[in-house]
Order: C-alpha cells, then structure tokens, then sequence
C-alpha cells in the first residue's frame, strides 16, 4: 500500500495505530450544529467506519475505523456538513482541508446561557472564515463571559466576551442585589456611596453579574460587543501554562486583524527545523521577545477607544 | 391644592435631659392637638427621618425621647437648646387618657418602650383623683439602662411603682426580674374590669399579655403600642402594615383583641 | 365618539398631544433585556405609534410614571427646604385594561389613605390614560378570573384595525383633535380578552389563618428575595426615604423616595436592629395575602389586577397564580388543626 501520509492529514485523516485504518475528522467551528447533521455522521460511520464516534476535546467528531480506499467516499458524504458549518474547503467533495490550525472553539454562548455576553459559535464561525485553511499551529478559543467555562487561557488566543454594564441610577432603588453579586461572584468593585452604586470601572471585568442581578433594569449592557483577549496560553511537554490578559474591551474587528498579524509574525520566526513544521506560538515568543511580537500584532489594528492593552506581558507555568 | 404632608416644619429645642449616652429627651416647641402615644417624624435634612414618639406633653412643647442608634439619631445627639430639628406630624393615634378615666390600670413597659406611655402616666400622677388606681410597672436591663429616675422618684408616692431589671450586680438595692415576674401578684380590687396597656419589644408585649389575661385581665381591656419601621407615617410606603393595618395610621395603639391578629 | 383614522392621522394626534402632554406607552428597548442580544419591553417616550408595542406585555409597568422609582422630593441648601418642581407637562400614559385597573389600586393608597399624598396627587391629576386593547391574552396573564379584563374609565383607546387605527374617545377637550384628523367615525368598542389560558380561584374562607400553613415553607428554599415580582408589579407602590448629601457638595443635598420590596431584605428593620418576616416564605405569604386578601378586607375589592407580570419575570420560576391556587387546601389545613 501507498498512501501519502502528509496529505491525508491534510485532509483532515489520521493515521491510526492499525496499518489501512484510518479515522475522519469532522471539525465543528463554534462547536454549534443542526441535529440533522448527526444523522449523516452516523451513516458515515455505520457505512464506512466502525459504527463508533468520538467525540473530540475541540468540538469535533472523529469517525474511526475507515479503510484508506473509503477515503473518497467519506469526503463525498461530508459535504453536505463542510457546507452546513461554512467551513473554508478548497474543493468540492474532497473533504475538510486541515492541517496546523485546530478548530475554533466556543462554549454554548448567548444562544443559550445567560451568562453569555455574545454568540460564541457566530464569532467563532467568522474566525473560521478568516484563517482557514492554515498549516501553522493556531489554537482558538472563545467563551462568552469571564467564567471561562470554554477554558480559553489555554489556547494561544483566548477570546472572553465582556458586557460594559450601563448604570441609569434614576431607576436604581438601591436593593444591593448587584454589590452583592458583584461581591459573592465577582471581582467586588461595586460599593453603595449615597444609595446608588458606584462601580470602580478599572477593575471591571465585564462579567455582567450586575446586569443579571438587578431586578430594575438600573443595569444593562453596554451596546458595544467588547471582549478580553487572552494571549499564548498552552498544554504540551516543555512549558504549560495559562494565557495571559493582551488587551482588554477590545472589539471583534480587531482581534481578527491581530490573529492574521499573527500568522505573519509565526511565518517570519518558526523554527525553519520545528518538527512537522509546527511550533507553539509562544516558544516563538519567548525567542523574539514580546515587543517584536506586539509590533507584529497590532499592525494596522485600530483598537477601539475602550481598549486598554497590557504591556509588557509575562508568562507563568511550569517549566521541565 | 393638596398640602404637602411631607414637607416638615421647624421646631426649636427648649431643652434636653440625658438619660444614659444613648438616651435623651429633647424638649422642642409644638403648639397643636397632640396625644400621647403618637408620634413625630423628626427629620434632618441630608440625614433623614425617623419616627420618635410622644412622650410628654407640655404647655407649647412636647418632649420626645430618642434613643441613638444609627445616622438620624446621632446627628439629632450633636443639636442642644436653641438649635432646631425639623417635624412632621403629629401622626397616629395615642392613648385616649379618657378611655381610663376612674378605672383601675396597669402599665407594664420595657426599657425605651416607656416613652409612649410616658404622657398616660404622668397625666394620671397629676390627677391622682382621675383614676382608680395605677400600677406601673417599667424594666430594664440594667440599672445603668434605667431612664426617667427623676419622674419616678416623684411617681412613686402616686402611684404603685414596680422598677426592675433584668439583671444587677450583687448587693444592688433594684429589684431583679422580668416584668411579667410581678403581673400574678398585683393586687387589684377586681382584674375583670381592670385596664392594662403594655408598651416594649414584641417579644415582651407577647408574654406580658398572656400574663395579663392569666392574672383575670379581659382582652378588650388591653392596650398595646406597637412599633414598626416607618418611613412615610402617612399610610403610604408601607413598611408598617401588617395584614390590614397600618401602624401608622390605625395605631400604633391597640386593642389587644386586634393587635393579636396583627401576624407579621 | 369612535374614530377611525390612518396611521398618519394617529401621528398627527400623537404630535398635537405632545404639546401638553409626555406621551408615556410600552416600547422596545433594543438590547435592553438582562441577557445579551435581547430586548426589553418597557415604558418609555413615544412620539410615533409604530412605537407602541402592542404584541407582547410590557416587563415593567405603567406605574414607573406616576411613582418614580427613584423620585426627589425636597432640595437642600445650607438653611433652605425646597419642594422638587413638577413636570412642566402632564403624561398621557398608553396601557391596558388590567393596568388602568391598576390606577385605581395606586389612587386608593396615594389619594385615600390617610392624607393625600402631595407628589401623586400634583401628576396624578395631570394624567391620561389611553386604553391599549388586548386582542389576546398572553402567557401568564389571568385578568378575567380577577375581573380585570375591561374596563371604561379610560379617555380614549387605541388599537389597530385593519389599515388603520380605531379609537374610542371619552375626553371632551380631545373631540375635535380627532374629528379632525379621523378619517371616518365609527362605533368603537375596545378589544378585550374573555379567556386566559391561567386560571385562578381565590377560595372564600381566607382569613389569616392561613399564615400558619404548610405552603409557605417551600417559598423558603425557592424564593431568592429580589423582589422582582414587587417591582414589576403594578399594583406594588411601596417606597423608602433617602436623604443625601451631594459628593461634590457636602452643604447640599436632597431628600427622595425609592420603589421598596416587601421581599427584599431590610424592608421591616427598624432602627437600632429587629426586623419581622425574616423567611422568605413568609414574605411570600404577606405579599399574597395583600394582593388577594387584606387589601380587600380594608378597601372592598383585590389588590391583584392579574397581569401576571410578577409570573413573567421570576427568576426561579415561582407563580404566584399557582400560589393562589394552592390557597385553597391551605384554609383546609389550618381548618384541620384547629379541630
């Protein structure tokens, strides 16, 4: 048998542990999809594979058990879902296209918790968009308010939707739901001053537990989508650790541009030599030092007046 | 035009006569109708309100005794003699002193609760001849606690003066016990036909008239004073109404076949 | 006198009200709701009926106009006590039959118990109230069970019909305006609602009694006191005092009045510590009793218009018509204990 193993990764298939057994990826931008596509998945792996489905750690389905010749014809029955989720494929009825970025990754979102300060899937479907496909080793994730449920400080971008909570203190009747809140779930930079609440705007985090809390309408959300961008979190063998706050009321425009200055950055520092062409984002950074990655980043990008980037950043974890 | 009943007026102190640290009467001029048992909202502006009730009536002045214990209460502290605090009411109903008249009556009060029965009793200590007989008994906690000394040691050859308190040190000459400790031994020429009126916390108010009417006492012919926070004292904001009634308004003196079914 | 009259005819009213009036009906506040991307229903301005929203009940009530949540009362100098000024305008106020019943609730408390209240009564008589019809019940709403569903102490009403607008005026100065930009008249008779999809039964043996049931215990654990359903409610008219001294000025300063819950802590605490009602079950039980018992007990008639709102808004899903409807077996059970 002859099969050229880096392109059927490329198409988004695995090598397995069994010689001609492969298994399909089905990536899931946003991690949200019909119910109807489950049906086509179960076929696939009912027709092709062993009628077993994994589901993955970055929201996607991964179908084991399928010859090498069934290739073609997993690809062919994929389609209907590569064009479902929007996923960027370069041709028709060949399959995902797939190598080094993994797949955007989104909790629930404002589809359905509260908590949610936006539609995790929609941004992480537009980021989708702008990045795919790509071989250089990106990880994304987006999670829709401070609680961090999607775990984003482990990704190399981490995406956190924040709500600018908008105080109309003629309707306030000063009932200390929202310090309260604020006090038990949150941060703590709510205080009573007067009967009405004064909220210390530096230390926000945008998590919008006053909103919630308030049984008025004295809070609601700013109109503004804002979000905190985390930066170069990471699992991995030498050096895990968390991702560290980059700028925070930043808008969606511009975490996009910055996640594309990005590539560019990765593209002129990788490791000519990285095994597989792949390489952390942070080991890269840790080489250049941070203000060369800063400058690449924020090229062109016009933040928004709201936002406030941290610098310089540094990172923690555990080293070996 | 509707006249704006939250508007105060300004009254000046004439005197003020401290009790304890945390009690004083301020004695401020007031010219209208006014009962004891009802009450002033005394106010000072960019501090608030609070209701303060009645405790003496005099020629163009009432007395209110006001005990501190919180942002209102200790700035009306900082004012003495000649400075003036701002009033509303008066507002509820009081003691009807006539509905006593040559009836024999017991008053049994706890600590600051006196206040609002204070102007039943004196009236009663300067016409002896109005009244049948009169008990009074007052606790407190402590003899530290002890307030009005002056009127009782004029009191006590009127009247039948029970002072106690709760506890004292060894060796002091007050007596110790709870109110209710005296209630079973009054002695009384006939308790069926005998009034009671009992002012105090509510836990106190709830064993004092179960005392009563175990000593013979009919319920009709009990009176309490009840106390509620309050915020408007007009029957609007609500903070004082219990089931159907409003402290502010209706009371806050009671007929004990009334107050008992006020459930909060 | 009925009209009917063209969307443009009912903006030219609207325009000639405004004159006089603020013109107060429920609106969409986009981005308004408590969670992200949703809208909020609420009372606001209007100077155009295509912002009245009329297809969905409005999350707070009409009562925020006549009853400021948060309204000054005086203005403080250094030795000055100044009134806080009216409204150079009087309202006209859109809103629906359970709600104008409502009014008579506010007006019972504000206007005939003990004095009249002065703020009230200064707006209150400046107001009118425009009958907003309902061609449908919504979700919680149970106004026929509580006889709530029509009513004509309205000045006019206004609803859609067709291609236009129908509107029953009873308000004389208002008579020729409409003639005027009116296309046709016509008998009007606003829509109401005959049918609920919740029903309520108060049962006729309540007395206090009931406080010592059962049923208030689970109100304990479910019920988190925020007072929502108090806030929204629109027969809920309870207030405290605030007086303040300006941050920037500590010489001046003002006395106001804020919306109070009978549910939230800190409602019954008076001074210097003590307060009643500490479970939540048994704020429950007093505000239950006040909308279908003792209110009417003093005043003849049920606090409770059946607007449903407070069923609407509760965060962890407590009705207060199934409560109601619970207070049946209760008067049964406390019946029982004293046999």
């Amino acid at each position: 048998m002859d099969t050229n193993t880096k392109l059927l990764k490329k198409n988004a298939f695995r090598v397995t542990k069994v010689r001609g057994v492969t298994a399909s990826r089905v990536r899931v931008p946003g991690g949200h999809l019909k119910a109807e596509y489950l049906s086509l998945l179960q076929n696939i792996a009912e027709t092709y594979g062993n009628g077993t489905v994994h589901i993955t750690n970055r929201q996607g389905f991964e179908i084991p058990g399928i010859a090498f010749a069934n290739m073609p014809a997993v690809n062919e029955l994929l389609q209907p879902i590569i064009e479902g989720l929007g996923i960027n494929q370069q041709e028709s009825g060949k399959g995902y296209s797939a190598a080094g970025t993994r797949n955007v990754v989104a909790c629930v979102g404002n589809r359905v918790c509260p908590f949610a300060c936006y539609d995790t899937t929609a941004f992480a479907q537009r980021i989708e968009k702008a990045i795919f496909p790509n071989d250089l080793h990106f990880k994304i994730a987006l999670t829709g308010c401070p609680n961090d449920c999607a775990k984003v400080r482990m990704h190399d971008f981490g995406i956190m939707g924040m709500t600018e909570p908008q105080y109309n203190k003629d309707r306030c009747v000063n009932c200390g739901a929202c310090v309260k809140a604020c006090e038990r779930k949150s941060v703590g930079i709510l205080s009573e001053v007067n009967y009405k609440v004064e909220r210390y705007a530096d230390k926000c985090i945008g998590c919008g537990e006053c909103v919630l809390a308030c049984p008025v309408g004295a809070w609601t959300r700013g109109e503004q989508k804002l979000y905190r961008l985390t930066l170069l979190g990471r699992s991995g063998k030498k050096n895990p650790r968390l991702g560290e706050d980059f700028i925070k009321w930043v808008d969606e425009d511009s975490i996009i541009k910055i996640i594309l200055n990005t590539y560019g950055y990765v593209q002129q520092y990788i490791d000519p030599n990285a095994p597989g062409g792949k390489e952390h984002i942070g080991y890269i950074v840790d080489r250049t030092g941070f203000e060369e990655f800063k400058k690449w980043a924020l090229k062109d990008v016009q933040l928004p007046e709201t936002a406030e980037v941290y610098t310089p950043v540094y990172w923690k974890g555990v080293k070996y | 035009m509707t006249h704006n009943e939250y508007k105060p007026f300004l009254a000046e102190i004439k005197d003020v006569i401290k009790h304890t640290d945390k009690e004083y009467t301020f004695r401020l001029t007031y010219e209208g109708a006014v009962k004891p048992g009802q009450f002033f909202e005394v106010s000072i502006p960019k501090y608030g309100e609070a209701p303060i009730s009645v405790c003496g009536i005099n020629d163009g002045t009432v007395d209110l005794t006001i005990r501190r214990v919180g942002k209102v209460t200790n700035e009306i502290f900082a004012h003495r003699a000649g400075d003036r605090l701002f009033l509303r009411g008066p507002y509820g109903n009081g003691f009807d002193v006539g509905s006593y008249k040559n009836k024999e009556l017991v008053i049994v009060a706890g600590g600051t609760g006196f206040s609002p029965v204070r102007g039943v009793v004196e009236y009663f200590a300067r016409h002896t001849q109005d009244i049948k007989g009169l008990t009074l008994i007052v606790g407190f906690k402590t003899p530290a606690d002890i307030l009005f000394r002056e009127d009782f040691a004029v009191w006590k050859d009127k009247m039948q003066l029970i002072l106690t308190v709760d506890q004292a040190e060894e060796g002091s000459s007050y007596q110790v016990g709870l109110v209710t400790d005296y209630i079973p031994k009054l002695s009384l020429k006939n308790a069926e036909t005998a009034e009671a009126i009992v002012v105090g916390p509510p836990v106190m108010i709830h064993f004092t008239t179960l005392a009563l009417l175990k000593a013979g006492f009919r319920e009709e012919n009990i009176w309490v004073s009840m106390e509620r926070k309050m915020c408007c004292g007009i029957g609007k904001c609500g903070h004082c109404k219990v089931n159907d009634t409003y402290i502010c308004l209706d009371g806050p003196v009671f007929n004990f076949t009334k107050s008992r079914e006020l459930i909060d | 006198m009925g009209f009917f009259l063209a969307k443009d005819g009912v903006n030219a009213v609207l325009e000639r009200w405004r004159d006089d009036y603020l013109i107060y009906a429920p609106v969409r506040m986009a981005g308004g709701g408590p969670y992200s991307d949703t809208d909020s229903i609420q009372y606001g301005q209007i100077h155009r009926v295509e912002e009245i929203v009329y297809d969905q009940k409005s999350r707070y009530s009409f009562k925020e106009i006549l009853l400021p949540l948060s309204q000054t009362l005086f203005f403080f100098t250094e030795d000055q006590i100044k009134e806080a000024e009216e409204l150079k305008k009087g309202a006209i106020i859109f809103l629906r039959s359970c709600d104008l019943h409502a009014v008579k609730r506010l007006d019972q408390v504000y206007l005939q118990n003990g004095f009249e209240d002065y703020y009230y009564q200064r707006l209150r008589k400046r107001v009118k109230f425009v009958l907003m019809g309902c061609q449908k019940a919504f979700e919680n709403c149970f106004c026929v069970d509580m006889q709530t569903n029509i009513i004509d102490t309205y000045d006019a009403s206004l609803e859609e019909n067709g291609d236009g607008y129908v509107m029953d005026n009873h308000c004389a100065e208002w008579e020729s305006l409409l003639s005027k930009y009116s296309l046709r008249q016509l008998d009007v008779r606003p829509s109401h609602v005959t049918e609920t999809n919740v029903h309520v039964e108060i049962p006729p043996g309540v007395s206090i009694d009931v406080a010592k049931s059962k049923m208030w215990d689970e109100y304990d654990g479910r019920c988190i006191n925020c007072g929502r359903c108090n806030f929204v409610c629109p027969t809920c008219t309870c207030f405290t005092m605030q007086d303040i001294f300006y941050t920037d000025n500590g010489k001046v300063g003002e006395r106001r009045r804020v919306a109070a819950s009978c549910m939230v802590d800190g409602y019954t605490d008076v001074a210097g510590g003590g307060s009643y009602r500490k479970k939540n079950g048994e704020r429950m039980r007093f505000k239950v009793l006040h909308k279908v018992y003792d209110f009417k007990k003093r005043f003849g008639y049920h606090m409770c218009v059946g607007c449903g709102r407070c069923d609407d808004i509760c965060p962890e899903y407590i009705s207060f018509s199934h409560c109601i409807n619970k207070l049946g077996s209760a008067v049964k059970e406390v019946d029982g204990n004293d046999a």
